[in-house]
C-alpha cells in the first residue's frame, strides 16, 4: 500500500455524540476512498466523567494527532499519514442541544446594555477627562475673538466626525457591512478563541493528562 | 468669516475621527466585548454588539458634549451605572491582564495556587476602593 493520507484536524469541535468517530472531527483525503470510508466511522474516543444535567460543555479532551495515527494504524498498519492541520485538538462533548430562546435572548441583552452603556460610559469619561468642551471654546476664542456660547461648529463637526470615525472603525452600520472585510471585534473573537484553545492544549500537556487518561 | 468655519469644521471632523479610532481600538484591543461574548456563548450576536458599542459611544459623546437633559430618574442612572460598572470593570481587568501583573507576580513569588484568592481580592479591593472614592467624594 504506497497511498498516502492526507489528515486535517480542526482546532477545536463540539460534538453532540458521546462516542466520536475519526470523521466527525476531522477531514481525510486519500487517493482509495475506500480507506476513508473505512477510517471514517473509526472511534476516536467516547466520553465518561460527563458533567450530570445539560451543559454546553460537558467533557472535554484534548487530542494529539498521534493518537489519531495511532488509531489509523490499528487498521491500516502500513498506511503513510500526512498531517495537514493542527498537531493538537480539543472536541468538546455538549450535552445541550439548544438553548432556552428566552435565555438566550436575556443574554444577548444584557451584553447588548452593557455594551452600550460602557462604550457611552467610557467617551463620556474620555471627553471630561480631555475637558474636550473646555478646549474647543479656547479654541473657538482662538479662531474667533469671540467668547464660545458651547454650541459652535466646533462641537457639531467634533460629534459628526466621532460618529462617522466609528462607523468606519467597525465597518458596518446595523447588519450593512460597508466593505467586505471582517469587522474589529470579529477578528478579536477569533484572536480571543484561539488563544483559549491554544492554552487549553498547553495546559493539558503541561499535566500530561491526555496521554494517560484513554 | 466662512474662511474659520471651514477650518474650524475640518478641525472638528478630524478630532473626532481620531478620537473614535483611538477610543475604540483600546475599546476593542482589550477585548472586554470579545470576553462577554466569550462568557456567554453568544459569540454570533457579535453584530449586534457592535452597534451596541457604536451607538453608546456615539450617543454619550452627544450627551457629554450638548449635556442635553434626559429625564430617566433614578432607574435610568441605576441602569447605567450598573451596566457601565460592569464594561469598566471589565476594562479594568483586561488592562491589568494585558501588562501581564499577575504571571509575572505568581512566577516571582513561585506561587502554585491562590491564584482565584488574587482574583477575589481584586475584586473586593476594587469595589472597596471605588465606593471609598465616591462616599468621600475625592
Amino acid at each position: 500500500m504506497s497511498d498516502i493520507l492526507y489528515v486535517k484536524f480542526e482546532k477545536n469541535t463540539r460534538t453532540y455524540n458521546q462516542t466520536i468517530t475519526l470523521g466527525e472531527v476531522g477531514e481525510m483525503q486519500c487517493a482509495d476512498s475506500a480507506i476513508v470510508n473505512r477510517l471514517k466511522t473509526e472511534k476516536l474516543h467516547t466520553f465518561h466523567h460527563i458533567k450530570k444535567g445539560s451543559h454546553i460543555c460537558a467533557a472535554r479532551k484534548v487530542f494529539s494527532i498521534l493518537d489519531v495515527v495511532e488509531k489509523i494504524h490499528e487498521v491500516f498498519p502500513t498506511l503513510e499519514i500526512q498531517n495537514m492541520g493542527e498537531q493538537d485538538f480539543i472536541v468538546e462533548y455538549s450535552t445541550k442541544q439548544q438553548e432556552n430562546p428566552v435565555v438566550c435572548f436575556l443574554k444577548v441583552a444584557i451584553v447588548c446594555l452593557i455594551c452600550f452603556f460602557g462604550s457611552a460610559f467610557s467617551i463620556m469619561a474620555f471627553n471630561n477627562d480631555v475637558s474636550t468642551v473646555d478646549l474647543f471654546g479656547q479654541f473657538y476664542k482662538l479662531l474667533t475673538g469671540m467668547e464660545s456660547d458651547g454650541f459652535t461648529i466646533l462641537e457639531l463637526t467634533y460629534s459628526l466626525g466621532l460618529s462617522v470615525g466609528i462607523v468606519a472603525f467597525f465597518n458596518h452600520i446595523g447588519g450593512r457591512r460597508l466593505i467586505k472585510d471582517p469587522t474589529p471585534i470579529e477578528v478579536e473573537m477569533r484572536l480571543y478563541e484561539d488563544d483559549i484553545n491554544t492554552t487549553l492544549i498547553n495546559t493539558s500537556s503541561r499535566n500530561g493528562s491526555h496521554k494517560k487518561e484513554s | 468669516m466662512w474662511m474659520k468655519e471651514i477650518l474650524m469644521a475640518l478641525i472638528g471632523l478630524s478630532c473626532g475621527f481620531a478620537v473614535a479610532g483611538g477610543i475604540f481600538a483600546l475599546l476593542i484591543a482589550l477585548g472586554v466585548v470579545s470576553d462577554f461574548a466569550d462568557r456567554t456563548h453568544t459569540a454570533k450576536h457579535i453584530f449586534l454588539y457592535e452597534d451596541a458599542v457604536a451607538a453608546g459611544g456615539i450617543i454619550g459623546n452627544l450627551l457629554s458634549v450638548y449635556q442635553f437633559v434626559l429625564p430617566l430618574g433614578n432607574v435610568g442612572a441605576g441602569m447605567f451605572g450598573i451596566f457601565s460598572g460592569i464594561f469598566v470593570g471589565g476594562w479594568a481587568m483586561a488592562l491589568t491582564e494585558i501588562v501581564n501583573i499577575v504571571p509575572i507576580f505568581t512566577r516571582r513569588l513561585e506561587m502554585r495556587r491562590g491564584l482565584e484568592l488574587i482574583i477575589v481580592s481584586m475584586s473586593v479591593g476594587r469595589t472597596i476602593g471605588s465606593l471609598m472614592y465616591y462616599y468621600y467624594r475625592w
